[in-house]
């Protein structure tokens, strides 16, 4: 599961990249996880490191 | 030679096409998997929203980076503002010339300017005695251009900036926007056969003559020079440096705004004077079309208060009233500070780019020359480079 921390800025590079639209950001990230599907884009673009991949 | 750069921002990329064009080996290391950090863009349903800038050069193609872009090789092509800027003053889009500014204001300046040169006095002191619109604009103008308010600085430190505008004049806009430079300066460095790999730099230590650079796959690499575009604390940290600097950052709030209807009839900025927190807007596709598929609208706003949400809200309540009447979606509401903030120096406050230790310098944001945002970080560069030059 995609988990955003306290880390975040809210520059919103994730939801620039997110191929399925699921994120949404307004001073911080939010994930919408009916539509994400793990992909680990945000991940790996977001330039703060705040969002952590947690296995399920 | 060789010289290692950390971090693919716009001053490490302009620092390693330059240096690569004079023949140094050159290698860059980014921790993330696109190019141009806080400069660049993706598109975004049909819009290219920007990780940062708002797709604008200070001073155009006249400026230091258009000369350091040319200087390089690469291929941008600037779209000059005219006129650079109005304002939205009581309703009314007024031009903004000297004749705006009542005699009244002006020699309030210029006694300001002749009382307080040697002192720390705000700028705020000045505003005082300033009427309405040249107060208002004052602060609409430091809003935009360095998301900091007149309490926030001074005049010796605002300055140099203020001659530079006089003497370069206003902004231009990248065709292609903010990515475009980038892709051109990549160009440059590939040609030159230098690499640009995507490793996260862990230490920097210097060893004998030159550094052993670690990254965070557990390899070293050797250079002679390293060039650091991750700012001075970061690098300081990342040497085991006691921490030499401590520089404050600004923080700000960029709206990008698709607008059916044009709201802008110009290529520069529109500075919005009767606001809660919007400093000004721009309308990118005014300069190029290809950066939205309808009017792409960019709104900027300091952060006045830590609590990002509530200035947020401000904001939007801005936006609402100024877009009255349009149709118009917001696309993005990105907000920058800490971490990734609209800049890692208050303007004026950058410490330039030597640090304690021979032969590791610092470019890009916190490094600039005298000059603002990209500008500033071109004249940083530019001196990096001829110290190389000099010393190797
Ligand atoms: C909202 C906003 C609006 C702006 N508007 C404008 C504008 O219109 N015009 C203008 O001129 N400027 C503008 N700016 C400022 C401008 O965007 C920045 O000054 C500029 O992009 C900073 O470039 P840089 O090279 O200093 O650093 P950055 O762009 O921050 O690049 C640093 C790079 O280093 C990488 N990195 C960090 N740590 C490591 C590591 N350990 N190992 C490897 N890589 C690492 C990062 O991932 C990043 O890619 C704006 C900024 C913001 C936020
Ligand atoms: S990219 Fe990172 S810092 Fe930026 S909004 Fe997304 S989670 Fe927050
Ligand atoms: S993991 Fe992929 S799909 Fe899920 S929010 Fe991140 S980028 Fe979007």
């Amino acid at each position: 599961m995609i988990v955003v921390t306290e880390k975040c800025v809210g520059c919103a590079t994730c939801m620039l990249v997110c191929p399925k639209d699921a994120i949404t950001v307004e001073g911080k990230a939010e994930i919408n996880h009916e539509l994400c599907e793990n992909c680990r884009k945000c991940v790996n673009y977001c330039p703060v490191e705040a969002i952590n991949f947690l296995k399920t | 030679m060789r010289i290692g750069v950390i971090g693919a921002g716009l001053g490490g990329l302009l620092s390693a096409s330059l240096l690569s064009e004079m023949g140094y080996r050159v290698e860059v290391f980014e921790k993330l998997p696109f190019l141009g950090g806080r400069f660049t863009n993706f598109n975004y349903r049909g819009y290219e929203i920007s990780t940062g800038a708002l797709h604008m050069i200070p001073h155009g193609s006249r400026g230091p980076l258009a000369r350091m872009l040319k200087k390089a090789g690469a291929k941008v092509e600037i779209v000059d503002s005219k006129p650079e800027g109005t304002a939205l003053y009581n309703g009314e889009e007024v031009k903004i010339s000297r004749k705006r500014i009542p005699l009244r204001s002006r020699i309030a300046f210029l006694a300001h300017c002749v009382k307080n040169w040697f002192k720390e006095v705000k700028l705020s002191e000045l505003e005082k005695k300033l009427d309405d619109f040249s107060a208002r604009y004052l602060r609409a103008f430091l809003g935009w251009s360095f998301s900091i308010t007149p309490e926030q600085t001074t005049l010796s430190k605002i300055y140099p900036v203020y001659r530079s505008i006089l003497e370069l004049g206003g902004p231009g806009v990248p065709v292609g926007g903010c990515r475009s430079v980038i892709e051109a300066l990549v160009e440059v460095i590939r040609s030159n056969d230098c690499e640009i790999n995507r490793q996260k730099v862990s230490v920097i230590r210097k060893e004998g003559y030159g550094f052993s650079v670690h990254l965070e796959n557990r390899t070293a690499k050797r250079f002679d020079v390293v060039i650091s575009d991750i700012g001075h604390e970061e690098t300081a940290r990342l040497s085991g440096l006691k921490s030499y600097a401590k520089l404050e950052p600004s923080r700000g709030i960029k709206y990008s705004i698709a607008v059916k209807q044009s709201f802008i009839d110009h290529t520069g900025v529109l500075f919005t004077l009767n606001t809660r927190r919007i400093s000004g807007m721009n309308q990118v596709t005014n300069a190029d079309p290809n950066l939205g598929k309808q009017n792409f609208l960019m709104a900027h706003q300091p952060m006045l208060t830590t609590n990002v949400r509530f200035e947020i809200s401000e904001g939007l309540k801005d936006l609402k009233e100024l877009l009255k009447g349009y149709d118009y979606e917001i696309l993005a509401v990105q907000s920058f500070s800490d971490g990734w903030p609209v800049n890692r120096a208050l303007a004026g406050s950058d410490i330039g780019c030597k640090t304690p230790v021979n032969g590791l310098y610092v470019v890009g944001d916190g490094a600039k020359g005298h000059d603002i945002e990209v500008d500033g970080i071109a004249l940083g560069v530019e001196e990096v480079v001829e110290e190389i030059r000099k010393t190797l």
